[in-house]
């Protein structure tokens, strides 16, 4: 897919087979992964492989898949984005109290993708201005947006969104429920920019070597920076997805999401210091994700093992990635 | 060369001083506030709090001066509550369940270490696994359930009084904070923790042990994470899956509020010791004054953005 063609001794000229020339995409350790886990679970339980289920964990990766996407994005430049859980809690706040007084989609989906810009855009100034550390300044930012959350909804929850704004979360389109369509829409989307724009190509070289780029004179701290709002604008999309879904917002909305959106990059095999992944990789990781969270639940693993299972996950997708880079020999 | 380090000498102590003025003005403030605050019982009682957070930034400090950052502390802390609590719960006797769990505290640093030395990942990728890992495996051992039947003599490392006003665990907060500062300060490893955060590649060709020294560093983080859950798990008399959600936020905020830089390379015990009653007085006067524990997190987000900002911006400008 869209990849920085590193230079390994796989790919370099005819003497590459196929085969390896797959296996040094950075999805590729992850996809197959994905393929055996769905054989393993096909195998033990009989519901897995039916149609609803496979659609069913495609509905539930929807919002982590969205907001994946763009982090993605943040994690290639060399940076991370920890704040995804509370920003998405603010953005359903203020998506679902216009939701209750307006109605419609556009409006609750404008405030959302808005709000989540803002603090998209407050991270990226800190980051790029402040020239604060990212996992400081969004990790400072997990807690303030969910105190702000408080303040706004003063510790109540938000009920009754209507049905017009719900349609995201609920509807289907050529047979294919809503919130799939958008989070393959927006992959789609993310590929074509990530392969296709300047800024798409600027981000891997920003992550990859930064020193280079602000010497080859790309506007590094705009690379960056927008990286950052793009994250705030899924965040809203994905909000919207959440409201449909939901119903209702809590106060506790998105806890703990920023860390299955980071499992789910780093996991899909973008590497967490940057410059190197694809957008296939996020998608697959948040799937990964999605399957494996649910193949637990079918084979009756309690759901209170689902931050240790997630956590060995990320250990071993970090560690893969490192091991996989030593064997093809690239020292980046 | 000499009048630089003079005209540094006096930057640090600088940067102390108004620390302490902050702290001095706070209380000031609270007291206005609260007539509570500027109570003898309340200021020692206060400590009963900060001794927890206190213990584990001191191990931060010396993380934070390296470069390198643990963001598990707050989940390890639950997993060493658990380990405690269950493991007394099963039929160990509780002395040696303690020592269970400062192992168990002490193991799960040098597993943070091992991973970050072995495999040359950043410390921070690495914890927020273990971040998840941790908090994961205290929820699933403890089945989400609470044991809170210990004997009477376990409210000791907690909830003790000296002479009936100084709280015990404030001695062991005092014992340990010398002994960080004598090994930062006084020591051949404490001069490796500088090196390694001004320039880890050579600090490596001038032949510091780095892996030993990172290894050194979060298994006695780890340790300290021990420690401090067992105090904490006594105080609440309680060991439960979500003991210490969120800690790492005081932890991470009192180093760096205590002019630590996020980048390496500097800080102090004396800061971080300012940075912890600095957090420790803001909480304890604004639960007096009434505002929500929600509110305070929200406080602390922010005063960490500010403070890790205001830290950059006076050192770019030395620069």
């Amino acid at each position: 897919m869209s990849e920085v063609q590193t230079p390994t001794p796989a790919q370099s000229g005819a003497n590459g087979t196929v085969l390896s020339r797959w296996l040094v995409r950075p999805e590729a350790p992850a996809l197959v992964f994905l393929a055996v886990l769905l054989v393993a679970f096909s195998l033990s339980s009989d519901e897995f492989l039916s149609g609803s289920n496979l659609e069913s964990i495609l509905v539930s990766v929807a919002v982590l898949g969205t907001i994946a996407l763009a982090v993605n994005q943040v994690i290639l430049c060399g940076e991370i984005d920890i704040s995804t859980g509370s920003m998405m809690g603010l953005c359903a706040v203020a998506a679902g109290a216009v939701a209750t007084s307006t109605g419609g989609l556009i409006l609750p989906l404008l405030t959302g993708v808005a709000v989540g810009a803002l603090a998209g855009a407050a991270n990226g100034l800190l980051v790029t201005l402040g020239r604060i550390p990212s996992i400081i300044v969004t990790l400072g930012m997990l807690y303030a947006l969910r105190g702000v959350i408080l303040l706004v909804t003063g510790g109540t929850w938000i009920t009754g969104i209507p049905d017009g704004t719900r349609v995201l979360g609920t509807g289907s389109v050529l047979g294919i429920e809503y919130p799939v369509f958008v989070l393959l829409i927006l992959f789609v989307v993310m590929e074509m920019v990530s392969r296709h724009s300047t800024w798409g190509r600027n981000v891997f070289a920003v992550g990859g070597n930064r020193r280079a780029s602000r010497l080859a004179g790309l506007p590094i701290d705009r690379v960056r920076f927008l990286s950052f709002v793009l994250v705030g604008v899924f965040v809203g999309i994905a909000s919207i997805i959440y409201l449909g879904r939901a119903g209702s917002v809590q106060t506790n909305t998105g806890t703990g999401l920023e860390l299955q959106v980071v499992a789910a990059v780093v996991i899909g095999g973008t590497s967490i210091s940057g410059g190197r992944g694809s957008t296939l990789a996020a998608l697959t990781g948040a799937v990964l994700i999605g399957v494996i969270l649910n193949g637990l639940i079918l084979v009756g693993v309690p759901g209170i093992w689902q931050d240790a299972v997630l956590g060995a996950l990320i250990l071993l997708a970090v560690t893969t990635d490192v091991l996989r880079r030593r064997l093809l020999g690239d020292k980046s | 060369m000499s009048a630089a380090t003079a005209a540094l000498r006096r930057l640090k102590l600088s940067r102390e001083v108004v620390l302490l003025g902050v702290l001095i003005v706070l209380m000031v403030v609270m007291s206005l506030l609260s007539p509570l605050f500027l109570t003898v019982g309340n200021l020692l009682n206060t400590s009963r709090f900060f001794v927890e957070v206190g213990l584990m930034a001191l191990g931060m400090t010396l993380i934070i001066i390296t470069g390198g950052i643990d963001l598990s502390v707050g989940s390890n802390v639950a997993l060493v509550s658990v380990a405690v609590g269950f493991s007394y719960a099963a039929g160990l006797p509780l002395p040696l369940a303690i020592l269970f769990g400062l192992v168990v505290g002490l193991a799960a640093g040098l597993f943070n270490g091992l991973f970050i030395t072995l495999l040359d990942l950043h410390p921070l990728v690495v914890t927020l696994g273990t971040f998840a890992l941790f908090q994961g495996l205290a929820y699933g051992l403890s089945k989400a359930e609470a044991v809170s039947d210990f004997p009477p003599w376990f409210a000791y490392f907690g909830q003790a009084y000296f002479l009936n006003v100084v709280p015990g665990q404030l001695f062991i907060f005092i014992l340990a904070v010398v002994v960080v500062w004598l090994i930062l300060s006084r020591t051949r490893f404490g001069r490796y923790v500088y090196a390694i955060g001004n320039n880890e590649e050579a600090a490596h060709f001038s032949g510091v042990p780095v892996r030993r020294v990172k290894l050194a560093l979060y298994s006695g983080i780890g340790l300290l994470v021990g420690m401090a859950a067992v105090i904490y798990t006594s105080r609440v008399y309680t060991a439960r899956g979500d003991s210490g959600l969120g800690l790492e936020l005081d932890v991470i905020s009192a180093v760096v509020l205590g002019g630590a830089s996020i980048y390496g390379g500097s800080g102090t015990i004396g800061g971080t010791v300012l940075g912890v009653l600095i957090i420790a007085t803001l909480r304890n006067g604004l639960v007096l004054a009434g505002v929500p524990s929600t509110w305070q997190v929200f406080v602390l987000g922010v005063l960490l953005l500010v403070a890790v900002f205001l830290n950059e911006f006076f050192r770019r400008r030395e620069e």
